[in-house]
């Protein structure tokens, strides 16, 4: 089961990282800075890694609904796990908050078995 | 599975799946209607010379299919042919052609769509003498239609084997299409055209646009195959619930269930399994 954990926390950095440089570096460069200026056309050009965040969002949210269902949390921290890869940086506390969760509670989920 | 305590849940499957199928086909709209817009936009290029295109003998080049071509030559009133089956904002009609000689008027010709009429005989009279103008290209067709009559001026497609019956000197292996407008700049198109004999012609439409790029709008595409899996993984995770529901029920036969409430707060992921 190990490698279904170790799957997650490779997507969810993936995510993160993904949408934080999506969401923080290359909307703001693409709408907000001076039309036509390199560093506009940058973030532009960038803006495709939006497709890239999305494709592995996609993957994520399959491998943490399993998660989610092997790790018994509650509805309510399996909607925060899946959507925490749509709010910029989210992902980071709750993957460590993930991490937590399954040392305490099903280390036999974190450790090889 | 069917009792009221789980419609919430049910129909909060059902809602996210429509939502992420309608999502999926606006972004696939969104793809085709932007490679259409892309490929209306590669007819507004620089319009080039015709002899830098293609030459009276040669193949009509691939990746040339719509480019806007200068030309200036002698017009051959007498050989002007008609195009049945052309429509025009759904009207059935005919197209209007009139071979262009490049440039005397026994060198070999281009056949030039001037424009559309209903009826041949409402078509104004071929010009004559030089012309200039701005033309799509566009390679000649050959869909094995035969022309049923060879004898008048009728024919069924615009092929060269047919419209060669009708001149006296060769012709070039493509046509154009008058255009109507160009990109910038100081081109014979339009008013600036010298007799490229559109008037009291309907302007006729593009039969073939160009290629756009494979790539293009491939993000709505790529956001369209999202948007479907979400829809499925919706149904996926809504099956799975009504299975462990199910099994949950007959297991725990005493046990109080409060997972319909549960499960219609959002997601019904995982909300089951406290009770196996």
């Amino acid at each position: 089961m190990k490698k279904l954990f170790n799957a997650y926390r490779v997507l969810a950095l993936l995510v993160g990282v993904l949408l934080a440089f999506c969401a923080l570096v290359a909307m703001p460069l693409k709408y907000l800075a001076t039309e036509g200026s390199d560093l506009q056309r940058f973030g532009e050009s960038a803006s495709i890694l939006w497709v890239a965040h999305g494709w592995v969002f996609m993957i994520y949210v399959v491998v943490a609904f399993f998660l989610s269902r092997k790790a018994r949390w509650t509805p309510g921290f399996t909607i925060v796990a899946l959507a925490a890869g749509l709010i910029p940086l989210l992902i980071f506390w709750v993957e460590h908050k993930v991490t937590q969760r399954l040392r305490a509670e099903h280390p036999e989920l974190v450790t090889a078995g | 599975m069917l009792a009221p305590r789980y419609w919430g849940v049910h129909l909060l499957a059902l809602v996210l799946t429509a939502a992420a199928v309608g999502l999926g086909v606006w972004q696939y709209d969104a793809w085709q209607s932007r490679r259409a817009a892309e490929a209306q936009d590669l007819t507004r290029v620089d319009p080039v010379q015709l002899d830098s295109v293609i030459g009276p003998d040669e193949p009509f080049p691939g990746n040339k299919v719509g480019q806007p071509v200068v030309l200036s030559g002698t017009w051959v009133p007498d050989s002007t042919v008609f195009v049945s089956g052309r429509e025009h904002d759904g009207r059935e009609g005919y197209w209007v052609v009139t071979p262009l000689a490049i440039s005397g008027p026994h060198d070999p010709a281009v056949p030039v769509v001037r424009g559309w009429v209903a009826e041949p005989g409402q078509a104004p009279r071929a010009p004559t003498g030089h012309g200039e103008l701005v033309g799509w290209l566009q390679p000649t067709e050959g869909n094995g239609e035969v022309d049923s009559n060879p004898r008048d001026d009728v024919l069924p497609q615009l092929r060269t084997a047919d419209v060669i019956q009708h001149v006296d000197q060769d012709l070039y292996g493509a046509y154009v299409v008058v255009a109507d407008r160009a990109a910038p700049g100081n081109w014979p198109v339009g008013d600036a055209a010298t007799n490229d004999g559109t008037s009291g012609l309907v302007h006729a439409d593009l039969q073939q646009l160009p290629d756009v790029g494979q790539f293009t709008a491939v993000r709505n595409l790529l956001y369209a195959i999202e948007w479907w899996f979400f829809a499925c993984f919706a149904l996926f995770v809504w099956g799975r619930w009504i299975r462990d529901e199910t099994v949950g029920s007959q297991e725990a036969t005493t046990e109080t269930q409060a997972t319909s409430t549960e499960g219609a707060a959002g997601e019904p992921a995982g909300t089951a399994v406290d009770g196996q």
